[in-house]
């Protein structure tokens, strides 16, 4: 791939069978000898290491092309096969065509007319680009079933396929012993009311001469076919066997070579660029050396590639086969041996075909031949083409740092002097460019690599740094470290969305990890629990330019999925939030100040007001305000049901939380980037970082188990309530037991019992959860985080404070373990709570050990679910992608697919992007303000607009009923609306 | 029986005229064949739709109150 050659396009690429004549044409030499190298090394003429089949050694140079390794592709040989052998890749096509093609004429099984008919339906189907395979496998089913030939009125048989290259013709002969069949079916049967048939009437009703009957009775004369076929009608008996007869390939390429190319035409195939005869091998191609390079080990010895294995394989038995056939050997040997050649051949392109053992190494290992080298993960189209190993990537464990940007990232020093950047030197840089060339490989920020105008590129070494950095001059490129501001891509698998994959603004700092923001997490779906990520650094201006302008996480604020932010505050930011805002405590100065430090903010507003000590004071709403647009109108309801209130960038009333400013969706995130702006929004999730990381610190945030324990009146309540649904569940089972229990519509009794027993335990722990709730002050930390939806709900609570409640596998209380009960601690058939699963006992007390494994019962199911989810969506997801990745947005705002045939004639039926519109049922998209908002924003006056849109002259061409007539007829067209 | 094509839920299926096929084939710049297609047998096309013939399919939408979208109809 020198330069200055031009691209080229590919407009057509045609598949067909490749002619043996062509394999010859292109071979550079025919292979006859299965050695590769002589006793000194060098490869055997015409051996398979041939130097004219292509150089591996550097120095050497090819003997067909003349270059040397590594710009020589290497060269095709060839093999001359002794005997015709199968093709495996073809086999399916073989059969078909045996099927379907006359045995001794070689046409199609198909009369003219029925022919065109399929050639017809054939073109239509290519013509609606649908798959032709349907048209092509009816037309060998109807040709199957004709038992002569339409043309030769030759007799067809079956055609039996043993896998994966044997083909046998199956006739129907007579049977050796067909006499005594005859007589046995003539004997009258005394148990079945057969009175048998004497000779003469035979004769009779086969219309046969009586002594060509006693004849055939003897064994002396074998009837002919129809003879056969009347005796069989009239005693009623079978007097055929199956006879096998195996085709050989030879036989196979002859049939084919027969079959006229406009019969092949109707069955889909090109005769033109593939003949059928040649899915029959007469020549091998060997693949060039460069395919399967052999190594040098340690020891100096040779060690070959599989391929070559099999090769010489191949090749050795094909000279057995001809040493023999010459010698004149028996057939059976003959044919043995072309078996063996068969496998050989069958092996070297398939070696995982089912029914035959793999082709092995000495080592017992199966050799990895030709579909091997291509098929599956590791394969050359998914594991070397579709996904590669890149240079200018890096890949380490991440760690949080709340001081960064949410669009920066920290990388480490020692990645930073690897990833390197091209910088052209010029006149305003080149001082800066030498100064990298000086500090050398291993300073930061340094340089690894300087190259020269003329191309050459040379290494910066500490030993030269400081020479090459003099010999700078503009025009050189400078192979730079990153540095702070570069753009990178940033990357965290799986990759499941497009937010999986951002660009970020590098921060160069020390240790080993790369930190990020946290409210970049969800995105991401990072934690740092020993999290890994990619980071690839970009390579060309446009790539920076676009990485910048499209993938920047600032950029990405809003998902694709919903049209909401999916970035925002998160956990302990929600937290510190509701903190600040829930009851809007008051702050000195020195508070007030620290609270907004981390933020743009260096002025405050003035006070709130002054307390009794005569101290100013600022509340949390007013610190808050601080951090939001000056104009910001806002008004919504709070995860915490409470209504928010926003006035002209101040806080009137209201709790931020989770519906305010976190992740998925909330209300100020939202309008802050649909109004103002990415940046806005980048600046605003920050500093809303920032201050409910200092307002969490001013408070203190922690939890512990006492946090969780409740007084022993409320926990005796709890106790009561719990006793009092016991005994429901009691008074059900007796209920039940006597009989009593009537069942639910579509239920059974047993059903029913077990619903109401479930109903009723449920509202057990759900009143144990009330009575610990109403216990917890609102400044209970769990309480804190359930209510501003930071982590955790209400019900984890219960459990924590009150009652962990029924334990339930497949939706049911656990039902399984010994016979007729869940462990022997039990007597069989208990109805009862306890005994199926029912965990009284809340985390803080502790559970008892039969509650624990009943517990560990119910954790296991939810463990397994995941599991199980995770692969599955893992493989949805990949088909969908594979089926939607070639879908494309047109210029034109159609969707197509690569062979332009329209999905969608309209991109998602609007042409907008979900990102960019935001409506849903209560939101409608209110054109008019839009386009009132348009007009007074592009017009600076009244009277400009009106110039623009120009005055409308009253219509004068009325009559008196005019005006009234047009009223009428708008009026209706409104309403519509 | 029930006519499935006056369904609510069935979009308003019409045989588009010839000239006004050619229009649309126009506006997009593509190969007849090179539309979506809809099975002869499909219950939402009206009777006399035969194959070869271009449908025009006119849906309701929530963003843009009508999409419409043309189909060829195949055996």
């Amino acid at each position: 791939m020198s330069s200055g050659q031009s691209p080229k396009e590919i407009g057509e690429i045609s598949f067909g069978l490749m002619d043996p004549e062509e394999y010859r044409e292109m071979s550079a030499t025919k292979v006859i000898t299965a050695d590769t190298y002589d006793d000194d090394g060098f490869p055997i003429d015409m051996g398979l290491m041939d130097p004219r089949l292509g150089v591996i050694d550097p120095g050497l140079e090819c003997k067909t092309c003349g270059n040397r390794s590594g710009s020589c592709n290497g060269h095709f040989g060839h093999i001359e096969l002794a005997a015709p052998v199968i093709h495996v890749g073809f086999s399916k096509l073989i059969r078909r065509l045996l099927r379907g093609t006359c045995r001794s004429c070689s046409r199609l099984l198909l009369t003219e007319e029925v022919m065109e008919e399929y050639s017809d339906d054939l073109e239509r189907t290519r013509g609606l680009r649908q798959d032709v395979s349907d048209v092509t496998k009816a037309a060998i089913r109807e040709a199957r079933k004709k038992s002569n030939c339409p043309y030769c009125g030759e007799a067809q048989y079956d055609v039996k396929h043993e896998k994966p290259t044997t083909y046998y013709e199956v006739q129907q002969v007579l049977a050796s012993d067909y006499s005594e069949r005859i007589a046995s079916a003539m004997q009258p049967d005394p148990d079945e009311d057969d009175a048998g048939i004497s000779p003469q009437a035979l004769a009779e009703e086969t219309d046969i001469d009586i002594s060509r009957i006693n004849e055939i009775l003897s064994g002396e004369f074998r009837p002919r076919e129809d003879d056969r076929k009347a005796i069989e009608k009239a005693i009623g008996a079978e007097l055929t066997t199956e006879d096998m007869n195996k085709l050989m390939p030879s036989d196979i390429r002859d049939w084919f070579e027969d079959i006229p190319g406009d019969d092949l035409e109707v069955l889909g195939v090109d005769s033109e660029k593939s003949r059928p005869e040649w899915m029959i091998l007469t020549v091998l191609p060997v693949p060039p050396v460069t395919a399967r390079p052999s190594i040098t080990l340690d020891n100096g010895q040779r060690s070959e590639d599989d391929l070559t294995h099999k090769l010489v394989d191949i090749i050795r038995i094909n000279q057995r086969f001809m040493e023999n056939r010459e010698a004149g050997a028996p057939q059976l040997i003959i044919e043995d041996l072309w078996e063996l050649l068969q496998y050989h051949v069958t092996t070297f392109m398939d070696n995982e075909i089912s029914g035959t053992p793999p082709a092995r190494h000495r080592s017992g290992r199966p050799l990895k031949t030709l579909s091997q080298r291509l098929k599956g993960k590791e394969g050359r189209f998914r594991g070397s083409l579709s996904g590669k190993r890149v240079n200018f990537s890096a890949r380490t464990v991440i760690s949080p740092d709340p001081t960064l940007s949410l669009n920066e990232v920290g990388v480490p020093e020692r990645v930073a002097r690897e990833m390197t950047q091209t910088m052209v030197v010029n006149e305003q840089n080149i001082e800066r460019a030498r100064q990298y060339v000086r500090n050398g490989p291993e300073g930061h920020p340094g340089a690894n690599y300087v190259k020269r105008p003329d191309g050459r590129r040379v290494r910066v070494t500490e030993k030269v740094c400081e020479e090459l950095a003099e010999r700078i001059e503009t025009g050189w490129e400078v192979q730079r470290h990153l540095i702070d501001g570069d753009i990178v891509i940033f990357n965290r698998q799986p990759s499941l969305h497009r937010m999986s994959i951002m660009a970020h603004e590098v921060v160069v700092m020390p240790y080993k990890t790369f930190r990020l923001n946290t409210v970049v997490c969800p995105p991401y779906n990072a934690d740092f629990d020993g999290d890994e990520m990619n980071m690839h650094a970009l390579q060309n201006e446009e790539a920076r330019a676009e990485a910048r302008v499209l993938m920047r996480v600032q950029e990405q604020i809003l998902s694709p999925r919903f049209g909401e932010n999916i970035i925002g505050a998160i956990q302990d930011h929600i937290s510190g939030m509701y903190l600040l805002t829930h009851d809007n405590p008051r702050f000195n100065e020195t508070q007030a100040l620290d609270l907004l430090r981390q933020t743009r903010i260096d002025e405050l507003p003035p006070a709130d007001g002054v307390d009794d000590d005569g101290a100013e004071y600022w509340t949390g709403y007013t610190l808050f305000s601080e951090l939001l647009p000056d104009d910001l109108n806002l008004e919504f309801k709070s995860s915490t049901g409470e209504d928010v209130v926003i006035e002209d960038g101040q806080l009137i009333e209201g709790t931020i939380d989770e519906d305010g400013v976190g992740e998925f969706g909330s209300d100020i995130v939202d309008t802050i980037m649909k109004v103002y702006g990415a940046t806005r929004a980048r600046i605003f999730i920050n500093e809303v970082a920032a201050l409910a990381m200092r307002a969490i610190m001013h408070f203190g945030f922690s939890i512990g188990i006492d946090d969780e324990s409740i007084s022993a009146e409320a926990q005796e309540r709890i106790d009561d309530a719990i006793d009092n649904a016991y005994e429901r569940v009691e008074e059900l089972i007796d209920s039940y037991e006597a009989g009593d229990l009537e069942s639910l519509p579509g239920r059974t009794v047993d059903e029913t019992l077990e619903m109401k027993i479930m109903q009723t335990l449920g509202k057990a722990r759900d009143s144990a959860g009330d009575i610990a709730g109403d216990h917890f002050e609102d400044t209970n930390p769990a309480v804190v985080m359930a209510e501003s939806g930071a982590r955790g709900s209400m019900l984890n609570l219960t459990q924590m404070a009150g009652c962990v409640g029924q334990q339930a596998v497949r939706g049911e209380r656990i039902n399984r373990g010994y016979e007729d009960r869940t462990l022997s601690h039990y007597k069989p058939n208990d109805l009862s709570a306890e005994a199926h699963g029912f965990v009284e006992s809340s985390y803080t007390s502790g559970l008892n050990p039969k509650e624990f494994f009943f517990h560990a019962m119910g954790g296991r199911e939810g463990l397994v679910d995941t599991a199980v989810r995770t692969s599955k969506s893992g493989y949805l997801q990949r088909r969908l992608i594979n089926a939607l990745s070639e879908l494309e947005t047109q210029y034109d705002g159609t969707v197509r697919d690569t062979s332009d045939t329209i999905v969608q004639f309209e991109f998602g039926e609007d042409g907008t992007s979900p990102i960019r519109v935001a409506s849903d049922e209560e939101a409608d998209i209110d054109v008019d303000s839009i386009a009132d908002r348009v007009l007074e924003s592009e017009f600076e006056s009244e009277a400009e607009l009106e110039e623009f849109i120009g005055e409308r002259e009253p219509p004068t061409n009325l009559s008196e009923h005019g005006e009234s007539w047009t009223l009428e007829e708008s009026a209706p067209a409104e309403g519509d609306d | 029986m029930v006519d499935e094509s006056q369904h609510e839920l069935v979009p308003d299926h019409t045989v588009l005229p010839e000239d006004e096929v050619e229009d649309v084939l126009e506006e997009y710049d593509v190969e007849r064949t090179s539309l979506p297609k809809i099975k002869r047998r499909d219950p939402a096309l009206p009777d006399d739709a035969e194959i070869g013939d271009v449908v025009k399919v006119v849906r309701d939408s929530r963003t843009t109150d009508e999409a419409i979208v043309y189909r060829l109809v195949i055996e």
